[in-house]
């Protein structure tokens, strides 16, 4: 069986526990919502529009909507322990990686399309560019998992791992959050080529922590 | 029992030779530092804490870059004293890049007349001393040894290839995206040829420092490692 | 090694076709000899020789919640390339045919269990290696327990139990590992 087939496999298993059991993505658009209804109460409506402001709260509440599914992902591998009967499988191992990656790009599509919404409208955002804005927000969704996977796995069954989480992978994500922020501000105030080369940085940075993840990752898995 | 294939005899020979000889090369840098160097024309004697802060930049980056190794040899192999290696260095790099901070925060207020600013190499520093603070977080609440090993090896591998991205990503955001310059460090003074011996016998203390630390702290962790294999 | 203690010490072990069991009381370290022997735990000092594919099933269920019993039973036969009737399989295990279509969490321990063992034929491995399969079995699971582990030693395929229990196994072993605190004694 090739290796792309069980990656496909272990996401088409992933994506189906979580449409029959939606905690992960309930519990990270619930997370972005909120986010998105303290902000303008927080800063006000004017300040919560501006075109630097919005997309840095966006990406922040993003990266942790991320790491709270992620981390409810695994809790149900780990409960009657199915992660060990994966890992057992042949190719187990490896196909980990990839399809948890690649079930949680899609889960991660849809809190931020539903979050990107909600900001528009109740903060009524004004965008410039939305094709580059939407170039831009599928290129940030794409580069956050894998740095969050291989944090989750770094952590499976230790104490404090809510918290653990967060610490490790938020510094290590400083790169992307920092790429999308800029990109999405480039997009919003109709910076064209400012978007799109901030969105082809996530890109790179997408293929430099996947390739990481994909060789690393088995030897972290016990 | 264990084969850690480590000379520790030899290192044990070697070791108060290295205490000594970084104690020495400590003493005579300060000296240098503090009364030979001549002082600066526009900064006073301020300056002088750049004895102190460049060498410890030097080391913190270079204590990360032997955590890295080391955790590329324990994927690699296996043996227990990478993984030693690996929290010595990772220990006494979190050390290092404190003082480091707490070093550029002094030098700052009274030089830029703030104790922090975000400039990018302080930015990347920071993010770094967080990142290995979340290692050794993560070493600490592991509980058992091969499970440890491999796991923070493989976030002392992605960590070190994330600070030069940081730096990049940091760099870009502020070309972009003007923040105000006035802060902004405009290339390192000019040496004189008494402050760069100076700044290199300095170097070479904090080396000398470092490498006493890491071997004192490998072997205690070997010790340790080896009360862990004989008790039951 | 677990918690920075030694759980397993100088044991070797060879495993050949047929029934294997492992034997101790609780504590002695069966449960951990057979997730080292599944690579599932690093072996600090020693190394692990398998030959041929192999079918691990723990003490828990190790099926996936939110999936039904049949998605998850199709998921690890097809993970392998393996193409295999689980409607039988479930259905020889007891597991009544309304049941195949609901996620695991809210059948029994029992079905459960049996949705886990019914793995034994979706997934005929050379080499199987079972921990305690016998608990929350009633009598009739039990005695298809027994006959799936006949099965495996008839087809001249290897088997490896641990249990406290089940002294008639004893009759059909071929080989028995006992372990106390660690150790192998026997």
């Amino acid at each position: 069986m090739k290796a792309l087939a069980r990656v496909a496999l272990v996401a088409g298993r992933e994506l189906r526990a979580e449409r029959r059991q939606p905690d992960g993505i309930v519990a990270a658009v619930t997370f972005i919502a909120v986010l998105v209804l303290l902000e303008s109460l927080v800063v006000g409506p004017a300040v919560a529009r501006d075109a630097d402001i919005a997309p840095a709260l966006f990406w922040l509440a993003l990266a942790f909507a991320a790491i709270l599914a992620t981390m409810r992902s695994f809790d149900r591998e780990l409960e009657d322990d199915a992660l060990e009967a994966l890992v057992a499988l042949p190719g187990g191992r490896d196909a980990l990686f990839g399809g948890k990656v690649s079930a949680l790009w899609l889960i991660l599509a849809i809190v931020a399309l539903i979050g990107g919404l909600l900001s528009l409208v109740l903060l009524d955002l004004p965008v410039s560019l939305p094709g580059h804005l939407l170039i831009l927000v599928a290129l940030g969704v794409i580069a956050l998992p894998p740095v969050i996977v291989v944090d989750v796995v770094l952590t499976l069954r230790l104490r404090a791992r809510a918290a653990l989480v967060p610490i490790l992978a938020l510094p290590v994500l400083v790169p992307q959050l920092v790429a999308a922020t800029r990109g999405a501000t480039a997009a919003m105030s109709g910076d064209g080529v400012g978007a799109l080369s901030w969105a082809g940085l996530l890109f790179a940075f997408a293929v430099v922590y996947g390739v990481l993840g994909l060789t690393i990752v088995p030897a972290a898995v016990e | 029992m264990i084969e850690t294939t480590f000379p520790r005899g030899t290192v044990l020979r070697i070791r108060p030779w290295l205490g000594i000889a970084a104690a020495a090369t400590f003493v005579v840098a300060s000296v240098m530092a503090l009364l030979w160097a001549p002082t600066d024309a526009v900064q006073g004697d301020v300056y002088r804490i750049l004895y102190v802060h460049v060498p410890l930049a030097w080391l913190s980056y270079l204590a990360f870059v032997i955590v890295f190794l080391a955790s590329v040899g324990w994927l690699w192999s296996k043996r227990p004293v990478f993984d030693a290696i690996a929290v010595a260095s990772a220990e006494i790099g979190v050390l290092f890049t404190g003082l480091f901070i707490v070093a550029g925060s002094i030098w700052a207020k009274p030089t830029w007349g703030v104790w922090w600013t975000w400039e990018p190499r302080l930015v990347t520093t920071s993010i770094m001393f967080v990142m290995y603070v979340g290692y050794l977080l993560l070493r600490s609440l592991s509980t058992d040894f091969s499970r440890r090993a491999t796991r923070a090896a493989v976030f002392g591998i992605i960590a070190v290839i994330d600070v030069p991205i940081v730096h990049l990503s940091v760099l870009w955001a502020n070309s972009l995206h003007q923040l105000p310059t006035v802060l902004r460090v405009s290339g390192g003074p000019a040496l004189d040829s008494s402050m760069l011996l100076t700044l290199m016998v300095s170097l070479g203390a904090y080396t000398l420092v470092y490498a006493y630390f890491l071997s004192a702290r490998i072997s205690l962790e070997l010790a340790r490692q080896e009360r862990m294999w004989t008790r039951t | 090694m677990i918690d920075d203690r030694r759980i397993l010490s100088g044991v070797n072990i060879d495993v050949g076709p047929g029934l294997t069991l492992v034997r101790g009381p609780n504590g002695a370290g069966k449960t951990t000899l057979l997730r080292a022997l599944a690579g599932l735990i690093p072996i600090t000092l020693g190394q692990r020789e398998v030959s041929g594919e192999m079918l691990f099933i723990g003490q828990r269920p190790m099926l996936l919640r939110g999936l039904t019993a049949r998605e998850n039973l199709s998921f690890y036969s097809r993970f392998r390339g393996r193409t295999a009737d689980v409607d039988a399989a479930l259905a020889a295990w007891g597991l009544p045919a309304t049941e195949f279509d609901r996620p695991v969490e809210r059948l029994s321990a029992g079905e459960r269990r049996r949705a886990s063992l019914a793995r034994l034929d979706t997934e005929a491995l050379p080499l199987v290696l079972l921990d305690e399969p016998f608990t929350e079995l009633d009598e009739g699971a039990a005695a298809k327990l027994r006959a799936a582990i006949a099965r495996v030693v008839h087809d001249g395929r290897t088997a490896v139990v641990a249990t406290h229990g089940h002294a008639e196994l004893d009759a059909s072993a071929h080989a028995t590992i006992v372990l106390d605190r660690g150790a192998r004694v026997s």
